[in-house]
């Protein structure tokens, strides 16, 4: 609190009470990374069956939009609740342009990427200036606008019938139906890699840094000389790309697309893997995700109890642990490597 | 002048039902500065609830004030469960959100087990038809006019006439001198949440009498409470209430000119437009980016 001398000292201090970005020392973070998803690429050898991989495809597509409605939400402390919309976004530029515009599917993956976080940067003008609970309600309206816009389009986009017989990608001249889904379970763990190394950087750098300070303490960052409007702009758009991709993804994966993908039902599961895991960590809404999935997939056994148990286990996670997953397994990472730390 | 009657009493009656469930959503935000999105359900649990008294064969005169009773004991059960175990934690807003939504969706659930997802029905509180100025409308739906201003009214007489009630505005207005004058803080967040939730049942009970009840029967609401409390500000009682009745008229008069599917996108646009433009005449104590 003292120390006024370094411009940017005050806000790490307070950042690495909160968010920690730069906690860890990015070696050690390097290695756990490569090591998290080299265990996630050996994963297709031990389940073989179609089923499980379908699962394990899904819960990355879910990791993706809940990591980085985790940058907005986390770090940036902004209440974006349209971020499902720019996964629905994603969905539907992916589907119009490589079904009605006939251009190649990877084009399209990266062009829908892209849409997404054009939309993104789009919603962020009338938030700039509100703050909280407004933010909440505008992101939803624009949630809601998007999905009117595609309902009343539906010459285009088919409204409440979504589109059939999307293009899927494709590998050279690998089969990507006959594989037992070995193709799109490696595209989505590549994606969900991407997303993950794009999000860790973006937030343990010295942007990350100011997008933290902003929400901790507005008006100190501000006189510090960080822009607000860029900011916020930066850390939606951000957060847009990959959940763009993961929703071109996900209709090249389904082959279709409906209108659900806006439904509330969705971004409550999304929220909760995103609160569940621990906000600001990035890691803890991928755990989050991976856990949440299949014990949906675990439970389907017990039919119309599933969605009660799950809401009883939510509430019961969030009340005996704030911080979420991410807080339990912080604790032991922290101590497994504390003393790498002090030596480095 | 048929038109203009239709407007005038689609816009009366929505903005009833919405003005009911805004008004404790306000409560709620302002008393314990968290957003229930339970609140929705409230009103679905309070129709489901009065629909099985009455099935039970209990007159509607004594079913419907019963299930509002039980709706403050879930109401206060609710805020004790999964709110009150929250308060004091630094992301307290956005842990509320998830926990009442989880809530919401096993009370949700629940109702599906039990009741099944076929459409109900409650008696009207007035059977039978009448036309005013040209349009047909319902007994019930004059009724419903008729009795919520009252409600209202006797709420905003609780709230600044009754000891009670002020205690309710002094945790809303500065909860740290509230706990320094001896009020029963917790207590008081139960009993914003208690109210809250038999208003919303109350407008449940009303809705299930016009239209068919079935689970998901608050979502929609909902939505429209939340647009109502942010357009209306929180700050007074009457505020949102203005706000209900000033959307109900809006929404009455664009389904009538545009039709019913542009008008959520226009509700929209035209809030996301009053925002940008006044966002400080809405929500007082933000402060202003220089940028």
């Amino acid at each position: 609190m003292t120390d006024t001398t370094s411009p940017i000292a005050p806000i790490r201090t307070r950042a690495a009470n909160q968010a920690a970005p730069g906690r860890t020392p990015w070696k050690v973070e390097a290695v756990g990374f490569v090591l998290g998803f080299a265990v996630l690429a050996l994963l297709p050898l031990l389940f073989g069956d179609t089923y499980a991989r379908h699962i394990l495809i899904m819960a990355f597509i879910y990791a993706i939009v809940a990591s980085n409605w985790d940058l907005s939400l986390g770090y940036g402390g902004v209440f974006n609740f349209g971020h499902l919309a720019l996964f629905g976004i994603g969905v539907y530029a992916y589907s119009l342009l490589t079904k009605l515009a006939g251009i190649d599917p990877w084009a399209g993956l990266l062009a829908s990427g892209i849409i997404a976080t054009l939309a993104a940067i789009l919603v962020t003008i009338p938030i700039l200036r509100l703050k909280g609970i407004y933010i909440i309600l505008v992101t939803f309206g624009f949630a809601q606008l998007v999905m009117q816009v595609i309902l009343s389009q539906s010459d285009i986009t088919g409204g409440t019938q979504g589109i059939v017989r999307i293009p899927g990608l494709y590998w050279f001249d690998h089969n990507m139906v006959r594989d037992g889904k070995f193709a799109y379970f490696y595209i989505a763990l590549a994606l969900l890699a991407a997303s993950t190394l794009f999000l860790r950087v973006f937030v343990r750098s010295r942007t990350g840094a100011s997008i933290v300070a902003l929400r901790d303490n507005e008006e100190y960052a501000i006189s510090r000389g960080v822009s607000i409007v860029r900011q916020r702009m930066l850390t939606l758009a951000a957060s847009a790309f990959f959940t763009g991709i993961a929703g071109a993804f996900y209709a090249a994966y389904q082959r279709n697309a409906s209108i659900d993908v806006f439904g509330m039902s969705l971004a409550t599961i999304i929220l909760s893997m995103v609160l569940l895991g621990g906000t600001s960590t990035i890691y803890g809404a991928i755990i989050a995700s991976f856990v949440l999935t299949i014990f949906a997939e675990w439970m389907a056994d017990f039919g119309a109890w599933r969605p009660m148990i799950t809401a009883v286990l939510i509430i019961g996670v969030m009340l005996a642990y704030p911080s979420g997953l991410a807080g339990m397994i912080r604790s032991v990472w922290d101590a497994a490597a504390g003393k790498f730390k002090r030596t480095a | 002048m048929s038109a203009l009657a239709e407007i005038l009493f689609g816009g009366l009656f929505q903005g009833s039902l919405y003005a009911m469930m805004a008004v404790g959503l306000a409560l709620v935000w302002t008393t314990i500065g968290v957003f229930n999105f339970s609140h929705g359900v409230f009103m679905m649990l309070g129709a489901y609830i009065a629909w099985q008294l009455v099935e039970l064969g209990l007159p509607a005169a004594v079913a419907f004030p019963v299930a509002v009773v039980v709706m403050a004991g879930v109401g206060w059960i609710l805020q004790a469960s999964v709110v009150r175990p929250l308060i004091g934690r630094p992301n307290i807003v956005l842990v509320v959100v998830i926990t009442t939504l989880a809530a919401g969706s096993l009370i949700e659930n629940g109702a599906l087990t039990i009741w099944g997802p076929r459409s109900k029905q409650i008696p009207a509180l007035i059977d039978g038809n009448t036309t005013i100025g040209g349009v047909g409308v319902s007994l019930h739906q004059i009724a419903i006019i008729v009795i919520t201003p009252l409600i209202l009214a006797a709420l905003w007489v609780f709230l600044n006439r009754t000891r009670l009630g002020l205690a309710l505005r002094a945790v809303a207005q500065n909860e740290d001198a509230s706990h320094l004058v001896g009020l029963n803080v917790t207590a008081l967040y139960g009993l914003a949440f208690a109210i809250a939730a038999s208003l919303a049942g109350l407008a449940g009970i009303f809705m299930g009498g016009y239209r068919f009840m079935s689970p998901v029967m608050g979502s929609d609401p909902l939505l429209k409470a939340l647009i109502v409390v942010v357009f209306g500000g929180i700050s007074s009682i009457s505020g949102p209430i203005f706000a209900a009745y000033l959307i109900g008229f809006f929404e009455a008069a664009c389904s009538y000119y545009f039709g019913l599917y542009w008008t959520p996108a226009l509700l929209f646009g035209v809030l996301i437009l009053t925002l940008m433009v006044r966002p400080e005449g809405i929500f007082s104590s933000r402060s202003r980016g220089l940028a």
